[in-house]
């Protein structure tokens, strides 16, 4: 017994080599940022990898202020949120329609939203641009809103349908022998049953709303989200490596702080939606 | 505020849309030639203006106003020269100075020579105007822009040779076709890791960007000598710079075109030359208030010191292909003849031939 305590312990430790320099690749970077956020772009020059010693948090100033990335942030907080719980809504909605009820075409239903799937965004652009300006959408947080549920709607839709698929459906007949209408239905036992899975969609679609650029450069385009503001920090020729990383670092603040509070519940939630997906 | 990245995409897209805006800035040579259908003529507007060349039409109509000038000249750390034994204060003058500084400066063994970064090839593009400035006539830069002086030819493949000796005798800083030119050639010269560069004159990587590192007294300039010169001295390779055009769509290209000449005027141009440290396109600014000695240098030899830019003159394809050979005639992995007759090919394909 005591041997291969031995064992486990020395294998462990082993293990703990590599499993060190893969938890330094995921916290460098946000060393790197943090620390050259601190400097001056003159120190940066000088000493590009050296740790701060003479700290300003003018970079945090300026990025927010003059970069108007005070703006940008909430314009970036306003679609998420929108897009995300519109998202959550119609994807629960669908994938319990998809899932659970019975009507003409529904498998061809799901295949050509599958199919959707496959479809690079760079692809469409041209037709989606076209009609965004015809739909009067153009530079308006509805339209993005609205466009972000269009991409990511195609994956959260099969989530969810794969999710509520595996549920037990005698829940909802019996349901139905006691009178509850379809939407009473999915109000009461599918929306509180198919929540570890609605979390797990809601962290994926904030961090793919959260971090969009492209989708967000052609819709609004007089205002920014925050993700576009930072990449117009980086210049053509020339950028200021410290205001960048304070951008940057101001950028991944919420996700972080959401991490941190919400943690327990995102690491079921993806768990449990890893099993049932 | 646009992402630099994503600029010439987005506003070809809204131009051909019909959406563009009505005044939009643009890059000299091949991003202005690309856009020509797009621009309104305005050569009534460009008196008092210079470096037009960059901004005109196949007809000669100028369909942008420049509103600075952009060019190359070699800036040097004098406290490097020091170092390995130099006069700070003598920079050289012909081919044969240049090699005997680098010679110096390569036996003190601090730092590089020169810092070099061609890992886009920018490095390249540079060093083939800052040559051709001095060895070719006007005639033969107007034959290289046309392709009828071919990238064999005696003249231009010397200068495809100097660029592999002068990486053979050391010059240049190992891993160059690995380092980006913007930025890290340009602040690996500002923390002092090299002795010399190829800058521009506007923008950025120029004198009073360096001079924020090494100090106005610490930076000298000179034009990059050549081996058989056409002048008994050094050219300075110059072009427009950047530039503001009018949408020939516009509603209200009246308006737009008034504000292209406010934008181009002397006065606006005059806060940007003293605080971005620009050379201007617009003779009527005031540069006398400058302190920089390097300035006062260049702005010195834009008058009968300054030729074209033979990069800026040849086609998107060969500036392209030579990035890509430039790198491999560094690496060793190809010969100039070699790579002169690859550029051969591409530019007579280029010119449709």
């Amino acid at each position: 017994m005591a041997r291969t305590s031995h064992r486990e312990r020395r294998l462990l430790r082993i293990l703990s080599i590599p499993m060190f320099l893969l938890a330094l690749t995921c916290v460098y970077p946000i060393f790197f940022s943090v620390n050259n956020a601190l400097k001056t772009n003159r120190n940066y020059i000088l000493d590009r990898f050296g740790v701060v010693s003479d700290f300003t948090f003018d970079n945090f100033v300026q990025a927010w202020t003059r970069s108007n990335l005070d703006s940008y942030f909430w314009n970036s907080v306003i679609v998420t949120v929108g897009a995300v719980a519109l998202l959550l809504l119609v994807s629960s909605l669908a994938g319990f329609a998809l899932a659970v009820l019975r009507f003409p075409m529904r498998k061809l239903v799901f295949i050509v939203i599958l199919a959707s799937l496959m479809i690079p965004v760079q692809v469409v652009l041209v037709p989606f641009y076209q009609t965004i300006i015809g739909l009067g959408l153009l530079n308006t947080r509805i339209g993005l809103i609205l466009s972000y549920t269009a991409f990511f709607l195609p994956f959260s839709v099969y989530l969810m349908t794969a999710f509520y698929a595996g549920l037990p459906r005698e829940l909802v007949e019996a349901a139905r022998i006691d009178g509850a209408r379809l939407l009473q239905v999915w109000w009461t036992i599918m929306l509180p049953l198919g929540k570890p899975a609605l979390i797990t969609l809601g962290i994926l679609n904030t961090l793919y709303c959260w971090n969009d650029v492209l989708i967000s450069l052609l819709v609004l385009q007089d205002e920014r989200t925050l993700m576009v503001g930072i990449a117009a920090l980086r210049g053509e020729y020339t950028t200021n490596v410290p205001l960048l990383s304070a951008g940057i670092v101001l950028a991944a603040a919420p996700i972080v702080i959401l991490y941190v509070v919400f943690q327990r519940r995102i690491v079921n939630g993806i768990a449990v939606g890893a099993v049932k997906g | 505020m646009q992402p630099n990245d994503q600029y010439y995409t987005l506003l070809g897209t809204a131009l051909s849309s019909g959406q563009g805006p009505d005044l939009f800035l643009l890059n000299g040579g091949a991003q202005a030639r690309a856009r020509m259908d797009a621009l309104t003529d305005v050569t009534a507007s460009a008196d008092g203006l210079v470096g037009l060349a960059e901004f005109e039409s196949p007809e000669g109509a100028v369909m942008a106003l420049p509103i600075t000038i952009q060019g190359f000249v070699v800036y040097y750390n004098k406290a490097r020269y020091e170092e390995a034994g130099l006069d700070p204060d003598a920079p050289p003058q012909t081919w044969e100075e240049l090699v005997s500084v680098c010679e110096a400066i390569t036996a003190a063994g601090e730092v590089p020579c020169f810092s070099l970064g061609n890992k886009e090839g920018f490095a390249a593009e540079f060093f083939l105007s800052a040559i051709a400035a001095s060895t070719l006539t006007d005639e033969q830069h107007s034959a290289f822009a046309a392709g009828d002086l071919a990238w064999s030819s005696p003249e231009i493949s010397e200068i495809l040779s100097l660029w592999v000796e002068t990486n053979d005798m050391g010059w240049y800083p190992r891993g160059a076709n690995s380092t980006a030119k913007f930025m890290d050639e340009y602040e690996q010269f500002m923390r002092g890791d090299a002795a010399n560069t190829i800058g521009l004159l506007s923008d950025v990587a120029h004198w009073k960007q360096f001079e924020d590192f090494l100090g106005a007294e610490g930076l000298g300039v000179y034009r990059h000598p050549a081996p058989d010169m056409v002048s008994d001295h050094p050219m300075m390779p110059v072009a427009g710079g950047i530039g503001y055009g009018v949408n020939a769509a516009s509603a209200k290209a009246d308006l737009a075109l008034e504000l292209a000449q406010t934008l181009a005027a002397a006065g606006p141009i005059q806060t940007f030359v003293n605080d971005a440290g620009v050379v201007p396109a617009n003779t009527m600014v005031d540069t006398s208030g400058l302190s920089s000695p390097a300035a006062g240098t260049i702005l010195g030899w834009l008058d009968g010191s300054s030729a074209q830019m033979a990069h800026a003159n040849v086609t998107a394809e060969e500036l392209a292909e030579w990035h890509r050979q430039s790198q491999l005639l560094l690496n060793g992995e190809t010969t100039v003849a070699d790579a002169a007759a690859r550029m051969d090919e591409v530019q007579a394909a280029a010119h449709g031939g």
